[in-house]
C-alpha cells in the first residue's frame, strides 16, 4: 500500500516536472548521447569529440554528454539508428554530407528527411596532393600528365562512392581525364599510401595530411575552393595554406566541393528542442578551444543552421546526385 | 647512439614520482577493462580522454598508454581462467591456457602469460628505441599487394591440417570469411549479404562472435559435463610464481620466435591480433613434440601472448610516426594527440623529442609496473574463483552479454551472442575448429579489400603480387607454410614406408 | 550398451543437422552474393566474387561433412549428448534465454537483477534475502561501472524511464 502510494506521487511528480519543462524553453532531462557516424579517430569523431570537451569543459549543460561510435556500413548504422530515435530529442547525430548522399548509393532502410537538421559548424576544404619526391610542381602539369596517360594515373581516397571518389569523378569530368581511383579505408591510410608512392595523388583534407606536408612526404598542388585558404602559420618552407592557388586558377574549374561538419536530431522532434541545440552551437563556437580545433584542422569556420542550412543540403545533394547518376551509382 | 642518449633524456622526463603514479592507476584501470569482455582499452581512454585535457601531453600519454598495457594484461586473465578473452588478442591465449588452469596450472599459465608478455612488450619497445627512423621508412614501403601478403602470411602459418575432417576445418572458416563480408564493403561502396537487415549493416562483430563461441559455448560445454571450475581453485603462491620465472629460459627460442613475429606484425599493420594466432600456429608447427597442444601446453601460452604485446608496443611506432592507427585504442589515442595539438606524423619525432622519447621510456617503465600489478592482482582473481558457481557462473554470463552489448550498442547483438554460444557449443561437441573461424574474421575483410585494392592498382594483373622483391618474399614464405604440412606427410608417409620394405625384406 | 540408453541426440543425427544447418547458410551466402556482379572486371574481382566462392565451398564441403557422417554411421553409435548431460545444458540455457529475452524488452539492468537473482533463489537454493541484495550489488555496481565510469550507456527499458533515472 505504501509503496503504491510513493509511486502515483512520484509519477505525479514526474508528469508536473515534465509539463513545467515544456511550458518553459526545452531542456535536456537526461544524459545526452552524441551519435558519431564514424569510428573512433575519424573526422567526424573528432568534431563530436571537441564539441562535447568544450560543452563539458565550459559547464554549458546541466546533463553529462556521452559519445557514442556509430560508424558501421560507412555510418549507415548510425543514421538507420537515429531514424529508429525518433521523437527522441537527446539522441544528437553528427555526420558530414554523407547524411544525404549515402542513401543515393546504398540500399538502405534510411532517408535524408528522416533525421531533423541542426546546423553546419565547418567546412572541411579538399585538396589535390602530389608525393614530395612528384615530377609534377603545379595542378597544370598534372592534368596533363594525366591526359597522356588516360586510366593510368592512380587516385587514393577513403572509401567508395563517397566524397572523395565524387570529387574525383568531377575532377575526370573537368579536366576531361580519366584516372584509376583507389579506395582505401581512411583517410589516413591514403595519405601514407600517397607518401610511400603507391598511389599518384590523393584528394585528402587538410588536418589527413598535415603530418606528411610537414616531413615532406606530400605536397598540396591546389584546393577546390572559391578562394584560397585562411592565412595562418608557415607549414613548410615558408609555405602555409594561404600560398596553395585553387584549382580554379591552376585550371581545374572546379570551386564548391566542401564537406561540411553537420549536426542532426532524429525525426520527430520539437522545435524547442532544435532551437535549443542550435544555441548550444552558437555557444560552444564561441569559445576559444573551437577556434583552436578549426586552426588546427584548417578547416573553415561557417555556420549554417536553418532555412540556410535547408539550402545548401539541397545544392549540395543536386551536386552529389549529378555526378552519382552520371557513374551508374544510384541505388534507386 | 643518438636514439640512446634521447632514450636516457626521455627517462628523465617520464621517471617522477607522479608519472609512476600516474602509470599505476592506468595500468589497474586497464585491467578492469581489459578484464571485461565488450569493454576494452577504447572504452578507457574515452573515459580519461576528458581528464587528460588539463594535463601537460606528457603525463596525458603516459597514463593512456599505461591503460593500454593494463588492458593488454587483464584480457589474457579471464582467457585462462574463464576461456573468454577479455580483449580480442588474448584469443589465442584461451587455447592452451584455459586447458593448463582446468588441470589445476592456473598460477603457471597466468605467470607464464604475463612475463612473456612483458618480455614480448620490451622487444617491442627496444625495436622502437633502436630502429624508429628505419621503421617508419620501412613501413612506408607497404601498399595494398604488400598488406594482402602479410595477411595470406598469417593465416598460412595458423593454418594446417588438423586433427579432425578437414571439411570441418574448411567450413569453419568459410564461415568465418562469410560472416566478415557482411556489411559495407570498402571497395565498391555497397552493402553486402545484409539481405534488407538494418541490423546487419554494421556487419558481424568479431569480439560478438567471440565472446559468444568461447565464452558462453564453454560455459554450457562446463555445464553439461557437469563440472563447475575445477582445478582452477588452486592457490597461488609467490613461491609457485618463481618456480615457473626459473623455467621460462627454457622456453627461449619460442620467446624470441614468438617476439619477431609480434614486431613484425606490429610495425606491418597486421595488428596484434593477427600476430598472436600466427605465432601460436608457428610454436605449434616447429615443436618438437606436436602432441598436447590445445591441452595445456606451455609455449601455447608464451607464444600467443609475447607476440600479442610485442605487436601492441610496436605498433605504437606506425601511429607515432605515420599517423596510421594499428587498433581502435590507437586511433583514439591519437585523437587526442590531435586534440593537444600534436599532429601524428614523421615531423612528431623532430618537433616533439620530449614528448615522444618521454613516451618510448614510460613505455619500458609501464611495462616493467604492468608486470608487477597484474601478478599483485593473480590471488583477487584466484578468490573470485572461490565464489560458489550458482553466483559467479551468472555473473560471467551477465558480463559476457553486457559486453556483447557494449561492443555496438545494439540489442540486436544480444541474439547474435546467444546464437554463437550455441554454434560454439555444437561445434565444440562435433569436432569443428573454431579457432580457424576466428582468425578468418579477424584477417577476412582486410585480406579482400588488399586483394581487389591491388588488382585496381595493376588493371586487375595478379603479377603485382610478386612485382617486388618486398611482396615476392612474403609470399614465398606464404606459400611455403601453406604447403609445409603436406611435405611433412609426404615425408612421414615414405620413411615408415621404407622402414616397412626394410624389415619385410 | 547403457550410453545408449541414456542418450538422447545421436551423434549421427547432430552431425547431420548441422552439416544440412551449414550447407543452409552456404545457400544463403550464395544468394546473397548474387545481388552483385560476380565476376572480374579491369578493377579484379567484383563486389559478388568472393561470397559467391565462399558460399560454393561452404555447400560442398557440407556435403562432405554429410557423406562422412552417412560413411561413418554403421561403425559408430556415439551419442551427442546424454538425457542428464541435455538436463544439465537446459538448466544453464533456458534461464540464459529468458535472461535475453528479459534484457530486450526491460533493458540489461532489470534483466540482470531479476536472472541473478532468479538463479541465485530457484537454482541455487539461496534465501531471497541474500540473493536480492547480491543481484541488487552487483547490477547497482554495473550501473556506476557502464553509466557513470566508462559513459557506455547499456540497454534501458521502460523501468528506468518509469523511474527517471534515465
Amino acid at each position: 500500500m505504501m509503496m503504491k502510494k510513493a509511486l502515483m506521487a512520484a509519477t505525479a511528480l514526474v508528469a508536473a516536472l515534465g509539463i513545467s519543462a515544456a511550458e518553459a524553453a526545452w531542456k535536456p532531462s537526461k544524459p545526452v548521447e552524441f551519435v558519431v557516424t564514424s569510428g573512433p579517430g575519424g573526422g567526424t569523431d573528432q568534431f563530436a569529440r571537441t564539441v562535447q570537451a568544450i560543452i563539458t569543459k565550459h559547464n554549458l549543460l546541466d546533463q553529462p554528454v556521452v559519445v557514442v561510435n556509430k560508424g558501421g556500413g560507412s555510418g549507415a548504422e548510425g543514421f538507420v539508428y537515429g531514424k529508429t530515435a525518433a521523437g527522441e530529442p537527446h539522441k544528437v547525430i553528427f555526420a558530414t554530407n554523407n547524411e544525404w548522399l549515402l542513401p543515393l548509393v546504398a540500399k538502405l532502410a534510411f532517408k535524408p528527411d528522416d533525421l531533423t537538421p541542426v546546423a553546419a559548424m565547418a567546412v572541411d576544404e579538399f585538396l589535390l596532393w602530389v608525393p614530395g619526391d612528384s615530377p609534377h610542381q603545379d595542378a597544370k602539369s598534372f592534368i596533363e600528365a594525366a591526359k597522356a596517360a588516360p586510366g593510368k594515373m592512380k587516385i587514393g581516397g577513403s572509401q567508395s562512392k563517397d566524397t572523395d571518389h565524387i570529387l574525383v569523378k568531377q575532377i575526370e569530368k573537368a579536366a576531361g581525364i580519366k584516372v584509376t581511383y583507389v579506395p582505401f579505408k581512411s583517410g589516413g591510410e591514403a595519405a601514407t599510401q600517397l607518401a610511400g608512392g603507391h598511389v599518384d595523388a590523393n584528394t585528402n583534407n587538410p588536418a589527413e595530411n598535415l603530418g606528411q606536408w610537414k616531413a615532406g612526404g606530400v605536397r598540396p598542388l591546389c584546393v577546390f575552393a572559391p578562394d584560397r585558404m585562411a592565412k595562418g602559420e608557415p607549414v613548410v618552407d615558408g609555405k602555409g595554406w594561404a600560398d596553395i592557388p585553387t584549382c580554379k586558377e591552376a585550371g581545374v574549374p572546379l570551386e564548391h566541393y566542401q564537406m561540411p561538419r553537420t549536426v542532426f536530431l532524429p525525426g520527430d522532434v520539437p522545435q524547442e528542442a532544435v532551437a535549443f541545440y542550435v544555441d548550444l552551437l552558437k555557444q560552444v563556437r564561441e569559445k576559444p578551444e573551437w577556434q583552436e580545433y578549426i586552426t588546427r584542422t584548417s578547416q573553415s569556420n561557417r555556420f549554417f543552421a536553418g532555412e540556410d542550412f535547408q539550402t545548401f543540403i539541397r545544392n549540395n545533394e543536386d551536386e552529389g546526385r549529378a555526378v552519382i547518376a552520371a557513374e551508374g551509382w544510384l541505388v534507386n | 647512439m643518438e636514439n640512446i642518449a634521447s632514450l636516457m633524456h626521455g627517462f628523465g622526463v617520464a621517471l617522477t614520482m607522479h608519472h609512476v603514479l600516474l602509470m599505476m592507476l592506468g595500468v589497474l584501470l586497464g585491467i578492469l577493462v581489459g578484464v571485461l569482455p565488450g569493454l576494452g582499452a577504447p572504452n578507457g581512454v574515452t573515459l580519461l580522454m576528458p581528464l587528460t585535457f588539463s594535463m601537460d601531453p606528457i603525463s596525458a600519454i603516459i597514463l593512456l598508454t599505461s591503460m593500454y598495457w593494463g588492458a593488454l594484461f587483464g584480457g589474457s586473465t579471464t582467457s585462462i581462467l574463464f576461456n573468454i578473452p577479455g580483449e580480442p588478442s588474448s584469443v589465442a591465449t584461451t587455447f592452451d591456457g584455459h586447458p593448463m588452469a582446468k588441470q589445476g596450472r592456473a598460477t603457471e599459465a597466468l605467470t607464464y602469460a604475463f612475463l612473456s608478455a612483458g618480455f614480448g612488450a620490451l622487444v617491442g619497445v627496444v625495436l622502437i628505441t633502436v630502429l624508429s627512423s628505419w621503421v617508419a621508412k620501412f613501413a612506408l614501403r607497404f601498399s595494398s599487394p604488400e598488406f594482402f601478403a602479410v595477411y595470406f602470411l598469417a593465416f598460412a602459418s595458423f593454418i594446417g591440417l588438423g586433427g579432425s575432417s578437414p571439411f570441418k576445418t574448411v567450413i569453419s572458416i568459410m564461415l568465418g570469411f562469410a560472416f566478415t563480408a557482411v556489411g559495407m564493403d570498402t571497395v565498391s561502396g555497397s552493402l553486402r549479404l545484409t539481405y534488407g537487415i538494418d541490423e546487419l549493416i554494421r556487419g558481424i562483430s568479431f569480439l560478438v562472435a567471440v565472446i559468444g563461441l568461447f565464452g558462453i559455448g564453454e560455459l554450457l560445454l562446463t555445464m553439461e559435463e557437469g563440472l563447475r571450475f575445477d582445478g582452477v581453485k588452486a592457490r597461488v603462491s609467490p613461491r609457485k610464481v618463481f618456480a615457473t620465472l626459473l623455467t621460462l629460459p627454457r622456453y627461449w627460442l619460442t620467446l624470441l620466435r614468438s617476439a619477431a613475429i609480434g614486431c613484425w606484425m606490429g610495425i606491418t599493420p597486421g595488428g596484434p591480433t593477427a600476430a598472436s594466432f600466427m605465432s601460436y600456429g608457428l610454436a605449434k608447427r616447429f615443436a618438437r613434440r606436436r602432441d598436447g597442444f590445445g591441452k595445456g601446453r606451455e609455449e601455447g601460452v608464451i607464444a600467443p601472448e609475447t607476440a600479442d604485446h610485442a605487436a601492441g608496443s610496436s605498433a605504437i611506432l606506425p601511429m607515432l610516426a605515420l599517423g596510421i592507427p594499428g587498433s581502435a585504442t590507437a586511433a583514439v589515442m591519437m585523437g587526442g594527440l590531435m586534440i593537444w595539438g600534436l599532429t601524428p606524423g614523421p615531423m612528431l619525432f623532430i618537433e616533439q623529442k620530449d614528448f615522444v622519447w618521454g613516451l618510448i621510456a614510460s613505455m619500458y617503465l609501464g611495462n616493467v609496473v604492468a608486470v608487477v600489478l597484474v601478478l599483485a592482482t593473480v590471488p583477487l582473481f584466484a578468490a573470485i574463483l572461490r565464489v560458489p558457481f550458482a553466483i559467479i557462473g551468472p555473473v560471467i554470463l551477465v558480463i559476457c552479454v553486457s559486453g556483447a552489448y557494449t561492443v555496438a550498442g545494439a540489442s540486436f547483438d544480444l541474439w547474435l551472442v546467444l546464437i554463437f554460444g550455441v554454434v560454439g557449443y555444437v561445434f565444440k561437441k562435433l569436432d569443428y575448429p573454431i579457432a580457424p573461424m576466428v582468425l578468418a574474421m579477424v584477417l577476412g575483410d582486410k585480406a579482400e579489400d588488399a586483394f581487389r585494392q591491388s588488382a585496381i592498382m595493376s588493371g586487375g594483373d595478379l603479377s603485382i603480387f610478386w612485382s617486388n622483391g618486398l611482396v615476392a618474399t612474403i609470399m614465398a614464405l606464404g606459400v611455403l607454410l601453406l604447403v609445409w604440412p603436406l611435405l611433412s606427410l609426404i615425408v612421414q608417409r615414405l620413411r615408415p614406408s621404407r622402414d616397412v620394405g626394410a624389415t619385410t625384406a | 550398451m547403457s550410453t545408449n540408453e541414456r542418450s538422447l541426440v545421436s551423434r549421427f543425427a547432430m552431425e547431420v543437422a548441422t552439416g544440412c544447418a551449414t550447407l543452409a547458410a552456404g545457400v544463403v551466402v550464395v544468394l546473397g552474393a548474387l545481388e552483385y556482379e560476380i565476376g572480374w572486371d579491369e578493377g579484379g574481382p567484383q563486389p559478388g566474387y568472393f561470397p559467391f566462392y565462399v558460399g560454393l565451398i561452404i555447400i560442398a564441403a557440407s556435403l562432405g561433412v554429410l557423406g562422412q557422417a552417412f560413411l561413418n554411421h554403421r561403425r559408430s553409435r556415439e551419442a551427442f549428448i546424454t538425457r542428464e548431460g541435455f538436463a544439465r545444458v537446459m538448466a544453464f540455457f533456458l534461464p540464459l534465454a529468458a535472461f535475453t529475452v528479459g534484457s530486450y524488452v526491460l533493458g540489461l539492468y532489470v534483466g540482470t537483477f531479476v536472472y541473478l537473482a532468479g538463479v541465485m533463489i530457484f537454482q541455487g537454493g539461496y534465501r531471497w534475502p541474500f540473493a536480492l541484495a547480491v543481484a541488487g550489488g552487483i547490477t547497482g555496481f554495473f550501473f556506476v561501472l557502464f553509466e557513470r565510469w566508462f559513459q557506455v550507456p547499456l540497454l534501458k527499458g521502460p523501468l528506468e524511464t518509469l523511474f527517471g533515472i534515465y
